[in-house]
């Protein structure tokens, strides 16, 4: 069996608040093969959104090693994890967080500005995204002219053009209804199935957590259990790359 | 990225118009007084060096004695002198109001080569008492043409009976350096001292004297002369360079670009807490969004660059407009104001300064948010609030 893409060994993080020291990740052990999907689930302040962003490199963990897609992020200094962060990581957010004053091909647009592509390039990557999650004829809209569903089918498209091995979702279903919240599972799920995207998904909605492979509970920053989802019937054994 | 910086800008339409334009009139203000200052500094420097200026000690505004001319005429290395009596009357009505001298008519000639003249004759006006030569821009402001009579009210020089002073214009001279004002009345002294005799019964005073130096003449040796010729009175003078006699005209109601200074930099430290506090808010506004940006792949470094870009642009905007203004008004103002300050103009070096100054402000006011963009962590922007 080959590096798993996420293999976190011996993790802590905590923080001081109030004077008072809060450990939120304690030694936790945990690894995620590459292409797969898995959910983060546990009671708020269980260390879920602390460890997406310590596996996102967009913080560091106290002790430990964080290994992702054959880099240790704690060798990393802040311009090369940047370096990083735009090359393995897509990330979509629970308030999807795009720039209101671009449109939404803009904002699919923005992650490419730090790839080596021409202009023309960057638009047809930012464009095929669009069409990917259904949005080819929003494209030109604003975030503010957009529904909450579309917005983070936006912010999906942004998470995968720069066609990143690894997406990070933090709550991607939390601010949308129901049937908003399927069409983004079913992308993600697509993204999983067709594209072989690992994925890792912080929520609390247990139809989301349904979606992935196997859903790993935290408890107290500490791994409390792992529920694997019976595979469906004809589904494939491993996603193609 | 350059669409991301200028629509974060607009972000707030109004505010950034009203800093914008706020800046604009900064830099104008800015180009404005420079300009006044380097005008000044222009006379004095494009100053006679063969001309030297005898005043009373005391101040400009008292008269000599007119006897102090011959003494004058008599000094080693003076080739000769030019009385000059500022008179200081209006044309028909108080608010038209512009320098009239009374001064040596052939010396004035001789010694200011730069009066030229554009229309009538030299010999026009020596050849009559009452003739007066005006200055191009003062031709222009009233329609005066060669020939014309034109009575001066005296306000402090008043005729026996009251009535107008009677001038015919016998040439209309050309500044033959822009530092040369075209808006002056130049008349015969003899004219003047008659009818002042018959006023007041006795000789009028000179205002100044100016000394033609002889070639080759030092001119600290016959400054020197002069002013000890004077010294047990009955009234002291100081004889000066033209450049400095020009500077001490200047500064005779304060030290003007000292002040002018002291303006300028007062309207640019206030525009600079404006625009500081402008980026400030823009920057508090954009954390988020800046977070965000991190998290996506851009470095603390990129993130820095973006709010000092957006610094830059609004201050760019706004010193562009009001650079622009600055040189776009140069011909109005230089005419409105040649009175004063003739051959007003925006010099190159003023606009080399005022791009110097618009790219530090736009560098300093966005250095702190610049400086908070580049510290913010991406999971503290990132909260939910």
């Amino acid at each position: 069996m080959g590096e798993p893409m996420i293999r976190l060994s011996g993790v802590s993080k905590s923080y001081r608040r109030g004077g008072e020291t809060l450990t939120v990740l304690d030694h936790l052990d945990l690894a995620v093969p590459d292409g797969a999907f898995y959910a983060l689930m546990g009671p708020s302040g269980s260390g879920k959104t602390t460890l997406l962003n310590l596996v996102g490199g967009l913080d560091h963990a106290d002790s430990g090693e964080v290994v992702v897609a054959g880099t240790e992020l704690g060798a990393l200094d802040g311009r090369d994890l940047s370096r990083w962060r735009a090359d393995h990581v897509g990330f979509v957010f629970q308030q999807f967080n795009l720039l209101s004053v671009l449109t939404a091909l803009e904002n699919v647009e923005l992650p490419l500005l730090l790839a080596p592509l021409s202009r023309k390039e960057r638009r047809d990557h930012a464009s095929h995204a669009l069409e990917l999650v259904g949005l080819a004829d929003r494209m030109h809209h604003r975030p503010g002219q957009l529904s909450g569903g579309q917005e983070q089918r936006v912010a999906i498209a942004r998470a995968v053009a720069t066609d990143p091995k690894l997406i990070l979702a933090d709550e991607p279903t939390g601010d949308l209804d129901r049937r908003a919240a399927d069409q983004v599972l079913d992308l993600l799920g697509q993204l999983h199935e067709k594209f072989g995207k690992t994925i890792l998904i912080v929520t609390h909605d247990p139809l989301a957590a349904a979606r992935a492979e196997k859903t790993i509970h935290l408890d107290k920053g500490k791994l409390d259990r792992v529920e694997t989802r019976p595979p469906s019937p004809g589904a494939p054994s491993r996603p193609p790359s | 990225m350059n669409k991301l910086i200028r629509r974060s800008l607009l972000r707030h339409p109004v505010r950034t118009l009203l800093t914008i334009g706020s800046l604009a009139v900064a830099l104008f203000l800015l180009c404005f007084l420079r300009s006044l200052v380097t005008t000044l500094e222009a006379g004095a420097a494009a100053a006679n060096q063969q001309r030297l200026w005898v005043q009373s000690a005391v101040s400009l505004f008292v008269d000599l004695p007119l006897s102090y001319q011959g003494k004058i005429d008599g000094v080693d290395g003076v080739k000769g002198t030019c009385k000059w009596q500022w008179f200081g009357g209006y044309y028909r009505d108080q608010t038209n109001f512009f320098a009239q001298f009374a001064v040596d008519p052939e010396p004035l000639f001789a010694m200011w080569p730069e009066v030229e003249i554009a229309a009538g004759s030299k010999e026009a006006f020596l050849a009559d008492k009452r003739a007066c030569i005006v200055g191009e821009g003062l031709a222009r402001q009233f329609g005066w043409k060669v020939g014309e009579a034109v009575p001066l009210i005296g306000a402090l020089f008043q005729k026996a009976d009251g009535s107008a002073w009677d001038f015919q214009i016998a040439a209309i001279y050309r500044a033959g350096r822009p530092t040369v004002d075209d808006r002056t009345f130049f008349f015969h002294w003899d004219y003047f001292e008659e009818t002042m005799k018959e006023a007041m019964g006795e000789t009028p005073q000179v205002g100044v004297f100016v000394i033609e130096l002889e070639p080759g003449a030092a001119a600290p040796g016959v400054m020197a002369s002069v002013d000890a010729l004077f010294e047990n009175g009955p009234q002291r003078v100081q004889t000066t360079t033209e450049a400095e006699f020009q500077r001490q005209f200047a500064t005779m109601f304060g030290n003007v670009p000292r002040l002018i200074s002291f303006i300028g930099g007062g309207v640019l430290l206030a525009i600079l807490l404006a625009c500081v506090n402008t980026m400030l808010m823009q920057a508090r506004e954009q954390l988020r969004e800046i977070g965000v940006m991190k998290a996506l792949g851009f470095s603390d470094g990129a993130a820095a660059l973006f709010l000092l870009s957006q610094s830059l642009l609004l201050v760019g905007t706004g010193g562009a407009l009001g650079i622009g203004l600055a040189l776009l008004t140069q011909r109005g103002i230089a005419g409105f104001l040649s009175r004063f300050f003739p051959g007003y103009a925006v010099q190159p070096l003023t606009l080399a300064a005022a791009i110097g100054v618009t790219a530090i402000l736009g560098l300093l006011a966005g250095a702190v948010p610049a400086r908070l963009a580049e510290r913010t962590r991406t999971v503290e922007a990132m909260r939910p609030h």
